[in-house]
């Protein structure tokens, strides 16, 4: 055991780096073992070696072939190091997915079915206009040409809360949006059949 | 370096004269590569100038230089470890056995400069051995003098991390010329 860390203190001790009572232990210990002194002779000669090694000198046209390289290189721009996080690529490449796929799906359609599921759901009651509506109390919006209209239930629908706005954003864009020509040129239908009215309740799919 | 990093020509120069020998030594050390070594060196100043608006002013420019430098030598272990170009142990063993007898032939005479080509070729192969990581520490160490500090710098690792590897590689490399070392003990 004591020759196993003295045989550790090798390196310290040959590098000045041990305590004043490290350097005397280890010191009495190779004067009184012969096989860690003969282990310390090894090791010493070893580094003894390695240092006497001669420098390998570089070849006297070294500097003008690099400064030769030197004047064909363009100085790199000033970079201020930053550090890499590894959740960064992985965010861009899910976000960039994310987009591609939302843009795809339209192609696949997945668009009518998402309408669907984002149907206008309204509560029974008074008649709300989902649109500008005219002098005579009809709405503004004309179904595109090619589109059927179905009567009280694709632009009229009974709500609670007639004529008041319930957020800040401007609905009647949104039903513009909704009533979208590209679906009639697509040749899919575009107005689904709202179901029946149940109750006080309706749900209106466009 | 400032000089350099404001486009002067000589300052550059004067800089690759002063330490292409400390590069070129640690280089060809670690590859054990004469040929190598004057390419990495090469590549080792060209990263300088192209880089040298990059350098930041205050730190110590050796540890700067050491750095490239190591980081090129590195690469090019790994490069030779995929094309597994590189000598086998067999072949070292082979080289430490024939000089280990050349050296214990007293015809010979120990200090002829034959027998200590010879040496000096083998410890020079036998570091070669040594792994990647152990070696460099052992490099910078033993053979470019470098502080553990520095040395913790350079490799970008702890002092202790410095210190181990440095006892480990220096373990590793007795080891490997204990043959060689008691041959040459004997009479």
């Amino acid at each position: 055991m004591k020759c196993a860390q003295v045989v550790r203190l090798f390196g310290a001790y040959w590098d000045d780096e041990t305590t004043q009572a490290e350097r005397e232990w280890v010191e009495a210990h190779l004067a009184s073992c012969s096989s860690c002194h003969k282990e310390y002779e090894e090791f010493t000669r070893t580094l003894e070696l390695v240092g006497s090694l001669p420098r390998v000198e570089p070849a006297p046209d070294l500097v003008e072939r690099v400064l030769a390289r030197a004047r064909r290189s363009a100085p790199a721009a000033d970079v201020v190091p930053v550090r890499s996080r590894p959740w960064v690529p992985v965010t861009a490449a899910l976000a960039l997915t994310v987009i591609a796929g939302s843009l795809a799906l339209p192609w696949f359609g997945v668009r009518d079915d998402a309408r669907r599921q984002t149907a206008t759901r309204v509560t029974a009651g008074e008649p709300v206009r989902l649109g500008p509506v005219s002098e005579n109390g009809a709405p503004a919006l004309k179904a595109p040409a090619g589109v059927l209209p179905v009567p009280g239930h694709a632009l009229v629908a009974a709500a609670g809360t007639a004529n008041e706005p319930d957020s800040l954003f401007d609905h009647t864009e949104d039903v513009e949006f909704i009533l979208d020509p590209v679906k009639v040129q697509r040749g899919r239908p575009t107005v689904a059949r709202p179901p029946a009215v149940q109750g006080e309740k309706a749900v209106i799919s466009f | 370096m400032a000089r350099v990093a404001e486009d002067d020509e000589r300052a550059f120069s004067e800089l690759v004269r002063r330490f292409q020998g400390r590069v070129m030594n640690l280089v060809s050390r670690v590859l054990n590569d004469r040929e190598c070594g004057d390419d990495i060196t090469q590549e080792v100043f060209v990263r300088v100038f192209v880089h040298r608006r990059n350098y930041r002013r205050g730190s110590k420019f050796s540890t700067w230089l050491f750095t490239i430098a190591a980081n090129l030598a590195k690469n090019e272990i790994r490069r030779r470890v995929r094309r597994r170009n590189w000598f086998s142990l067999n072949a070292l063993q082979e080289v430490l056995k024939d000089s280990a007898i050349q050296l214990a032939d007293p015809t010979e005479g120990k200090e002829s400069r034959m027998e200590r080509e010879q040496l000096q070729e083998a410890m020079g192969k036998a570091i070669a051995t040594v792994p990647e990581k152990y070696r460099l520490a052992l490099v910078l160490r033993d053979i470019d003098g470098l502080t553990y500090e520095e040395i913790a710098q350079v490799l970008g690792i702890p002092g202790g991390t410095v210190r181990s590897r440095i006892n480990r590689a220096r373990g590793m490399l007795k080891r490997k010329l204990i043959p060689l070392l008691r041959r040459e003990g004997e009479p």
